[in-house]
């Protein structure tokens, strides 16, 4: 592919056209602009549409942090870590991958063989004053377990705000619920994915 | 010489050489699954197959020695076929845990299937099911293994312990284990090619890739086997080695947590330490030291004027000054390589099981792949290592010097340079006293006959022995005779640096400084003492080890405090770093950062380099063997577990020997106790409190006492007559 095919941003014919007079070039131009912004009633006009809304209570403010905005799915802030749907047993494997992948140095994880001679994870943590939210601990993750959440309010007494496994795991009331949310940002699993898988033959 | 071709490369082979063995020195790739140098060939993966121009089929590389002319042919598109077909065997139903498996990273089924681009399972059969097992120090994961059989090829030919075996059953095949006959050595994790084999303790902690490592020494007995540190984070996790070509015992293996944990360095006592260097007439240190800082205590010695102690070294550098007039060389001449391809192994005072390990691994690979007899001569039958022993000589306790002039007068033919000493040898007072029949000796003799390597091992026992001086004249003697290969194992870690580098002395009146040595000042690596110093795997240096060479100590954990340059820094011995005495220790002038340590791919080990040993031309005459000491009611011996070594195995988390006074029924009923009782005795004003307890297998009237609590070894004789006293409450 030539770089000509993403220096071309026109991508439609059909755009809308808003009709602006050409900036003035000359000096008595610019001053005829002048006067006539100053003493013509564009500013009314502005005032006007104001006054009519505040009496119309049909205000757009979004009253934050009564109100808040939704957030896009594929939204990076404040990681999560999500369950199994099957049995709401955690999905970590604790294969240490975004711990190993984080260029800011910022995940810790610490795991222990646990009774059942699995791999459990001990000890995990996200220091919150290093995150970038780049992505990759989600698009690393072989489990899609850790993934970026809509939790984007981070004010704490410290930079080093920290994440401990437990603060992200999805609860378990909400997982009964039915009501964990899929990351599909960058590292999620793609339509379609069933198809693609191959079946470990069974022919015997 | 066998010339042939390896894909139309002349190379030349030598006898008993194979194939691979040729490939692998000259350079060209052959995939290989189950094939371990150190071991003979397993033959059980055959991904090593290779084309022979002319031949019809495959011809396994591994165990294939080559005829002279052929045209091997490494790499073709049926040979990549075949590999590709046994790979994908390989990965019917193995698990697809690569994401938490231990091994991933560092393992070779892993490798192999991506070199083979095994993509996808076509072939099918029912899966078992497979319980993991736990045995002890070592997990094992049937679903995870493939059935390479190098832990069982390990475990019998290498450790010589025949603790794995393969239970057969077809697709249900699995490896086993006979409890009882496993030392804990971790061998069979080190060389499993997968994470079916794995440490117990470490498993699921790190992910190999993680793990920084660093190449060492051990540093727990005179071996110092090569190992590699792997750390995270500054502390070590666990231990791995150039396995395919070296072993470790279990302490080395899993005996890495002795690491000083100093959290800051400590002025005021430093200022101390530095006082009571400057008022000491006595340094007090063990042999658990590097060479550098042993040549250090030696320089502020000659500084300061005090008296530099260390018994058990002294024994050991009167023991080699004795050996050296009689041999005319001041080192004894053999290896641990020479044990391994010796056909003929004698041992006089040493307690082969529990030494050395590599002792007794060498010995068992001499047993396993020479044939070699082996004969202890000690007072005490060691059962552990029956399917190693051949003849099991038993002495009277203190009788190691008639021992070693009987076979002396039976071996050597040319009497005549010491005529007088042979004609003061009364046989038949010797063998009365000894316990050891003229037959016994004459079977030695006997075997002796078209044996090649044959081998001496000088144990501890007779360095520490009243008449150390005479049996180390004899043992010279024996070796200058050329009849004999003499190995005299140095008791502690650098027992033998020690004894070269420093000038030692006995202690005098006044106040003592311990280096690893309760004293009156104690600088201590294990954190217990005045002054904290670096534990051996947080500091560089040397070691000369039991191979007389001196090897690479590399520090795998991290440390905050003073170490002892620092004191002799104030006291105005000055250098920036320790090792900077690397070049000054009197063996070679080479620099601590050019000394390798690491194996090419033949095994070849390059690593420090061999100590010279210097000629002399002394012609003395042997001394008549002394009064024979008597020995009689309950002995301790002092000898400890296969697994510790001293204070600083002794506090690992891996290694769990408890302090027993393990002893024989007879023992037993000899000295009124019985298994379960807490007794105490003193042995040469050292008081001990052990609890006692029964070894159906042992026999005889000596009762093993362990020792690895004290800070020093002691330069008493090891064998002791003791009073016991039962102090049960």
């Amino acid at each position: 592919m030539k770089n000509e095919n993403f220096n071309d941003r026109n991508v439609s014919d059909d755009y809308f056209k808003v009709d602006i007079a050409d900036y003035p070039t000359t000096g008595w131009g610019k001053f005829k602009r002048v006067i006539d912004r100053t003493f013509k009633i564009e500013l009314l006009v502005g005032l006007w549409v104001v006054l009519r809304e505040m009496f119309k209570f049909n205000i757009h403010t979004v009253k934050y942090p009564e109100e808040k905005m939704p957030i896009g799915p594929r939204y990076r802030a404040v990681h999560e870590m999500k369950r199994l749907w099957e049995s709401d047993t955690d999905r970590c494997i604790g294969c240490g991958l975004c711990e190993k992948i984080c260029i800011s140095n910022c995940i810790r994880i610490d795991t222990k063989i646990d009774e059942n001679s699995r791999k459990e994870v001990s000890e995990y943590s996200i220091n919150l004053g290093r995150c970038i939210f780049c992505g990759y601990c989600a698009e690393v993750c072989p489990e899609l377990a850790i993934t970026h959440g809509g939790e984007y309010e981070n004010a704490s007494d410290q930079r080093e705000h920290f994440t401990m496994y437990q603060d992200m795991l999805t609860p378990l009331d909400k997982m009964k619920a039915g009501k964990q949310l899929e990351f599909e940002g960058f590292g999620a699993i793609t339509p379609h994915e069933d198809e693609r898988v191959k079946k470990t033959p069974l022919a015997y | 010489m066998i010339k042939f071709y390896i894909d139309s490369k002349e190379v030349t082979a030598t006898k008993g050489e194979t194939i691979l063995d040729v490939a692998r020195r000259e350079n060209i790739y052959i995939p290989t699954m189950c094939y371990l140098p150190k071991a003979s060939a397993n033959a059980s993966c055959r991904m090593c197959c290779i084309e022979v121009k002319g031949q019809d089929g495959f011809v396994l590389s591994c165990n294939t020695p080559p005829v002279e002319g052929i045209e091997v042919i490494t790499n073709s598109d049926s040979l990549y076929h075949e590999r590709q077909n046994i790979m994908k065997i390989y990965n019917v139903n193995h698990p697809l845990q690569c994401g938490v498996c231990d091994k991933s990273g560092e393992c070779d089924l892993q490798n192999k299937t991506l070199e083979f681009d095994v993509g996808e399972q076509n072939f099918a059969v029912r899966d078992q099911v497979r319980k993991k097992k736990k045995w002890g120090i070592h997990t094992y994961d049937p679903a995870l293994c493939i059935l390479c059989e190098r832990c069982t090829t390990v475990c019998n030919e290498t450790v010589g312990n025949e603790a794995l075996y393969i239970k057969p059953g077809g697709y249900k095949s699995h490896i086993d284990i006979k409890l009882s006959n496993c030392i804990q050595c971790g061998e069979c994790i080190s060389v499993c090619p997968v994470g079916a084999m794995a440490s117990t303790e470490f498993k699921y902690t790190v992910n190999a890739w993680e793990l920084d490592k660093i190449p060492s020494s051990c540093s727990h007995c005179s071996s110092a086997c090569q190992l590699n540190y792997e750390s995270k984070d500054g502390r070590i996790r666990r231990v791995t080695n150039e396995s395919d070509f070296s072993s470790l015992c279990g302490a080395g293996r899993f005996g890495f947590d002795f690491e000083n944990k100093v959290e800051a360095k400590d002025p005021l006592a430093f200022h101390k330490a530095v006082e009571a260097f400057k008022n000491a007439s006595n340094v007090l240190f063990s042999s658990i030291i590097t060479n550098e800082e042993a040549y250090l205590l030696n320089e502020l010695k000659k500084k300061l004027g005090f008296n530099l102690v260390n018994e058990e070294a002294r024994a050991y550098q009167n023991f080699m000054k004795s050996f050296a007039k009689f041999a005319n060389t001041s080192l004894y001449n053999a290896t641990i390589d020479d044990l391994k391809s010796s056909e003929y192994i004698l041992s006089v005072g040493c307690s082969i099981e529990s030494d050395n390990p590599m002792v007794k691994f060498g010995a068992s690979q001499a047993v396993k792949y020479k044939k070699a007899f082996v004969c202890t001569i000690a007072p005490v039958e060691e059962y552990a290592i029956s399917n190693v022993v051949s003849l099991y000589i038993n002495n009277e306790v203190g009788s190691e010097e008639a021992a070693l002039s009987m076979i002396a007068d039976t071996f050597i033919e040319d009497k005549s340079t010491q005529q007088e000493f042979y004609d003061s040898l009364d046989f038949g007072y010797l063998s009365g006293e000894s316990n050891i029949s003229e037959e016994e000796i004459a079977l030695l003799k006997v075997n002796y006959q078209r044996k090649e390597n044959p081998l001496l091992i000088i144990g501890e026992d007779v360095i520490n022995h009243p008449r150390a001086n005479n049996i180390a004249a004899i043992a010279g003697y024996l070796q200058k005779s050329g009849l004999f290969k003499v190995m005299v194992i140095p008791p502690f870690t650098n027992t033998l640096g020690v004894s070269l580098i420093c000038d030692l002395d006995e202690a005098k009146a006044g106040l003592s400084v311990g280096y690893n040595v309760s004293s009156n000042f104690t600088l201590s690596a294990k954190g217990d003492g005045d002054l904290d110093m670096p534990a051996l795997n947080q500091q560089e240096g040397t070691f000369v080890n039991i191979d007389k060479s001196l090897v690479v100590l590399n520090a795998g954990a991290t440390y905050n405090g003073y170490e002892l340059n620092d004191i002799a820094n104030a006291l105005g011995v000055k250098s920036d770093n320790i090792i900077d005495y690397t070049s000054k220790l009197g063996f070679k002038d080479t620099e601590f950062d050019d000394l390798d340590n690491y194996f090419d791919n033949v095994g070849n080990a390059y690593r420090g380099y061999k100590i010279q040993a210097t000629q002399n031309q002394e012609n003395l005459k042997l001394d008549e063997v002394g009064e024979l000491g008597e020995f009689n009611g309950s002995v301790v011996y002092s000898r400890n577990p296969l697994r510790q070594f001293s204070i600083f195995t002794k506090d690992c988390k891996q290694l769990n020997e408890k302090m027993l006074l393990v002893g024989s029924e007879q023992f037993a009923i000899a000295s009124k106790i019985k298994s379960g009782d807490n007794v105490k005795f003193s042995v040469k004003g050292v008081e001990f409190i052990r609890h006692f307890k029964v070894d159906k297998h042992m026999k005889g009237t000596v009762a093993y006492n362990p020792t690895f609590d004290m800070d020093l070894k002691s330069s008493n004789y090891r064998y002791n007559q003791v009073k016991l006293e039962v102090i049960n409450e």
